[in-house]
């Protein structure tokens, strides 16, 4: 069975994520990840991305932009043979789904 | 065009959904998005072609796995040029917005919440400037005929 390369690769992944969260931390809470296949069967990094309330619905657009760039720049996702999905959720929106996929480890 | 119509479209079911709390029309908003950015695709691709009776024919043979899967590569990939990186954006949009538009039609364990509605929008009109803004450029007009299937 193929296993994708970013599957042996996840401290790096992880070092990516602490960075990006570190210096978009006044907007960023928190990114998880999973990686797994997509609809299409697709091998995908699938990013959580909790953001503060105010930037959830002030400047979605701005922050996720500086999310994908941030990590694009440091994980080579073709490389890793995973395509990245990014999805995002305010810290109230969280609060109100308690969804264990969004939570703090 | 249609593309300008459903990105309308897209915005009017974010709000009716974001109104009255009605999950349908988010779900329908995010799946909207998707289709504009596809059909804003499609449509540049098949106006340049000369025989307008054939062009709705041309248009039915781009295929969405194939459109997500076609490859790009800057040619400095470190310092990429301001039209790849805005190339490299419509890529990993259309990406995301397919990979959504697949959850909002199917997956009905998918909590839909206002942001992900705010983001396909937002992602889909940023999609719509980027990709008009570098429509005409050389590496893009080679990218879109990569998405129609076309091996470089």
């Amino acid at each position: 069975m193929y296993v994708p390369p970013a599957v042996t690769r996840q401290s790096e992944i992880q070092a990516a994520i602490d960075e990006v969260e570190r210096s978009l931390a006044s907007d960023v809470v928190r990114i998880r990840y999973e990686i797994g296949e997509d609809w299409s069967g697709q091998w995908a990094i699938f990013f959580r991305v909790v953001l503060t309330d105010d930037a959830a619905k002030q400047r979605l657009r701005e922050v996720a932009n500086k999310v994908v760039w941030g990590l694009s720049r440091r994980l080579d996702f073709p490389g890793m043979g995973v395509f990245p999905y990014h999805n995002y959720r305010s810290v109230s929106e969280q609060a109100a789904l308690q969804e264990e996929a969004w939570a703090d480890a | 065009m249609l593309a300008d119509d459903l990105l309308e479209d897209a915005r009017h079911l974010a709000a009716k959904g974001d109104a009255e709390k009605r999950m349908s029309c988010m779900r329908r908003a995010i799946s909207t998005a998707y289709y504009a950015v596809f059909h804003l695709l499609v449509e540049d691709f098949v106006e340049h072609w000369e025989f307008e009776d054939q062009r709705a024919r041309l248009g039915r043979m781009f295929d969405h796995t194939k459109m997500r899967d076609a490859a790009f590569t800057p040619k400095d990939k470190k310092n990429p040029t301001p039209v790849e990186t805005a190339l490299i954006d419509v890529k990993t949009a259309f990406g995301q917005l397919q990979g959504d538009r697949h959850r909002a039609d199917y997956d009905l364990g998918w909590n839909i919440i206002q942001t992900d509605v705010t983001d396909a929008i937002t992602l889909a009109e940023d999609t719509f400037v980027k990709w008009r803004s570098i429509r005409n450029e050389d590496v893009a007009r080679h990218h879109l005929l990569s998405m129609f299937g076309a091996k470089r």
